[in-house]
């Protein structure tokens, strides 16, 4: 039997734990191709123009899989620890599959509330039927879900640069590529919120306390915990994001008490790498003047309007 | 207390009366004009949806209009609606302004009866509830005016024209629950659909099409922000049949709303889990429309809402099984009013069309 795993959204969270389960219910695993330019546009014909960036990859992957797999297997990820919720398109993606693709392939959809297990459980035992076998192939595969326990270290003579984002976009190459190269040409590591321990991300202090989306809450914790360490923040927000839109506002105004330049790159299918090249080096200019103190810039010029600073 | 609150439609009335009841004086926000979405607009992120920059807008107009209060809705679980208020307390406070900023969570009415409100005003719970049965009567009437209107609109669009203000006064005078029951016939003989004595009406009392709205529960509110559609629709002599409406979303509020059940049944076929918001009603409305036999759907909602671009998707998808029309409009501040009535016009034509040819074939 054929699985198909799309290598979008959580995959880029969760894929070795997949592959790693599904291989051990004895299924073929089929992973759709990394993202490229022909698998957007397939996307792009699929779902609605105001969707994010995000979710037009996914069902560019979803339809590329379609054609080659018996079953597709497509967590719907609710909510995790604390009653936290996944974002509303990312509850949404696998009633969209259903709609696109649902007469062609079997979609498995185990429905994450909480907890990993048990309906992984339920999905494996809709693909193999065997009790032993699934539990063996989770605890298996469990070995292969992202952990990080150690804060990494910071030394202080390296140029660093935190790169805020969800993993589903930075760790989409296509999407990330290029951000990622401008900043380490120009010497500088990328600090992101996966390399954190989950004592961070999780952490319930400031706005992190009111904040119901779960990765949001990792964005902003990851944010807080970075954002005196590096020399500046960019922050990749994909077009028509909802919850970014908002945490984004109140991150861009805590760096801006901090004295550490915020970037937020916005992107979407149109997005040109030179624009994001130009408007990156840009931003590291700003941060490296800043850094050597040569050049101060008036607070008057940081306060544009009456959006500046809260005091 | 000078209390305020962002403008919601007919039934700014409603709350109005609320408040009222409860022992604030009430100063209502300016109707909604290019300067509220411009004010909202500059003080707002960016990439923000339409509801908030019109909400802030209202709230620095009824700042300006000397209002010491702003209560603002709140929770809303998986949209972002819940947050407004963190930002817009943080941008009244950013530009300078002083006010005691209220946000009241929607989903716990216990506590909305027994703490918040009370402890607000220092009255008993029971003149909440009082207050709030009242909210509710004179909300149901602004619903059934509506509803009136639309239908008086798509026979007869300058006398509904003309009879509006009239309606609204009534509205606007009514405040006990006896008046607001006296209200409802009074409203519903204003807006009675039969042509003016003398005048031939074409039309008879009967609209050529019936649409359904759908969409966000904002935009289903505030007609502003979706440039008056309903109005347009009329004029173009198709009837705008809609099931939302503020009544409808305290009755939901209050779980006491049956037709929301009715919704997640219908939808059930489209979207399994809620993607928050309101999706799932969007789309049960649509289902519940198509077997009602209206001709059409219109589906609005604020550009980048999250849930209802989910609730697109299941809407494309009715359309393509059952064959049922439906328009998805999108709205920003920017969104250009001839473009909107070109794409309205040749969607009622369509649906005209459609039926027509029907018709023909069945004869």
């Amino acid at each position: 039997m054929k699985v198909g795993v799309p290598r979008a959204l959580l995959y880029h969270r969760y894929g070795k734990f997949w592959e790693k389960f599904l291989t051990g219910l004895g299924a073929e695993v089929v992973v759709s191709r990394r993202t490229d330019k022909v698998l957007l546009q397939k996307g792009l014909g699929h779902v609605s123009s105001e969707v994010c960036l995000p979710i037009k990859i996914m069902a560019g992957h979803l339809e590329e899989l379609a054609g080659q797999v018996d079953v597709l297997f497509l967590p719907r990820l609710l909510w995790l620890e604390d009653k936290l919720y996944a974002c509303p398109k990312m509850i949404g993606i696998v009633d969209i599959a259903r709609m696109m693709i649902g007469d062609r392939v079997r979609i498995v959809a185990p429905k994450i509330q909480g907890s990993l297990w048990l309906p992984h459980f339920g999905a494996g035992m809709e693909l193999c039927h065997d009790p032993v076998r699934v539990v063996r192939a989770l605890s298996e595969a469990g070995r292969f879900l992202p952990a990080h326990d150690h804060i990494p270290d910071f030394p202080a003579e390296e140029k660093r640069v935190a790169l805020i984002g969800h993993f589903y976009n930075l760790g989409d190459d296509f999407i990330s590529r290029p951000m990622v190269d401008t900043f380490t040409s120009h010497g500088y590591r990328i600090c992101t919120k996966d390399e954190l321990p989950e004592g961070v991300l999780r952490s319930r202090q400031g706005f992190a306390r009111k904040i119901r989306w779960v990765y949001e809450r990792e964005l902003y914790n990851a944010f807080r915990f970075l954002v005196d360490k590096v020399s500046g923040v960019c922050m990749i927000v994909s077009m028509g994001c909802g919850p970014d839109s908002l945490v984004a506002e109140f991150m861009r105004e805590e760096a801006q008490q901090r004295d550490v330049p915020f970037l937020q790159l916005v992107i979407d299918e149109h997005t040109g790498t030179a624009g994001i090249v130009t408007r990156i080096e840009a931003f590291l200019e700003l941060a490296e003047r800043r850094q050597a103190r040569a050049f101060k810039i008036p607070d008057s010029r940081l306060k544009t309007g009456g959006q500046g600073i809260a005091a | 207390m000078r209390a305020s609150f962002p403008n919601v439609g007919y039934d700014t009335y409603a709350l109005k009366t609320f408040l009222e009841d409860l022992g604030a004086e009430v100063i209502l926000a300016p109707p909604n004009s290019r300067r509220t979405i411009e004010l909202g607009s500059l003080h707002s992120p960016e990439l923000i949806c339409m509801p908030y920059k019109i909400t802030l807008g209202n709230m620095l107009e009824a700042l300006e209009l000397g209002a010491d209060t702003l209560f603002m809705a709140a929770g809303a679980r998986k949209c972002r609606f819940g947050y407004y208020h963190y930002l817009q307390e943080r941008a009244l406070k950013n530009l300078g302004k002083e006010c005691r900023f209220i946000p009241v969570t929607q989903y716990s009415p216990l506590d909305f009866f027994f703490k918040v409100m009370p402890g607000i005003f220092g009255v008993s719970p029971l003149r909440v509830a009082r207050a709030t049965s009242k909210m509710l009567a004179k909300s149901r009437l602004t619903q059934e005016f509506r509803q009136h209107l639309n239908r008086k609109m798509a026979v007869d669009f300058a006398g509904a024209e003309q009879a509006k203000p009239k309606a609204l006064a009534v509205i606007e005078r009514a405040h006990t629950l006896r008046e607001i029951q006296a209200a409802r016939g009074e409203v519903r003989r204003i807006l009675a659909p039969a042509a003016p004595v003398g005048q031939c009406n074409l039309n008879g009392t009967e609209p050529q099409v019936r649409l359904g709205l759908v969409g966000e529960i904002y935009f289903m509110i505030e007609q502003f922000a979706s440039q008056e559609i309903e109005k347009e629709l009329g004029k173009m002599g198709a009837e705008v049949v809609f099931e939302r409406s503020l009544y409808r979303h305290i009755r939901h509020l209050l779980s006491s709303d049956p037709a929301f059940a009715r919704s997640g049944r219908l939808a059930r076929r489209y979207l399994q889990e809620s993607p928050g918001g309101e999706a799932i009603r969007t789309v049960g409305e649509a289902v519940y429309f198509q077997r009602q036999g209206l001709d059409g759907v219109v589906h609005i909602f604020p550009f980048t809402c999250m849930p209802e671009n989910i609730a697109l998707e299941a809407l494309q998808n009715l359309s393509e099984e059952t064959g049922l029309p439906v328009l998805s409009l999108s709205f920003d501040e920017h969104t250009s009013r001839t473009g909107l009535l070109t794409r309205l016009e040749a969607f009622v034509d369509l649906v005209k069309r459609r039926k027509l040819g029907r018709r023909l074939h069945r004869n």
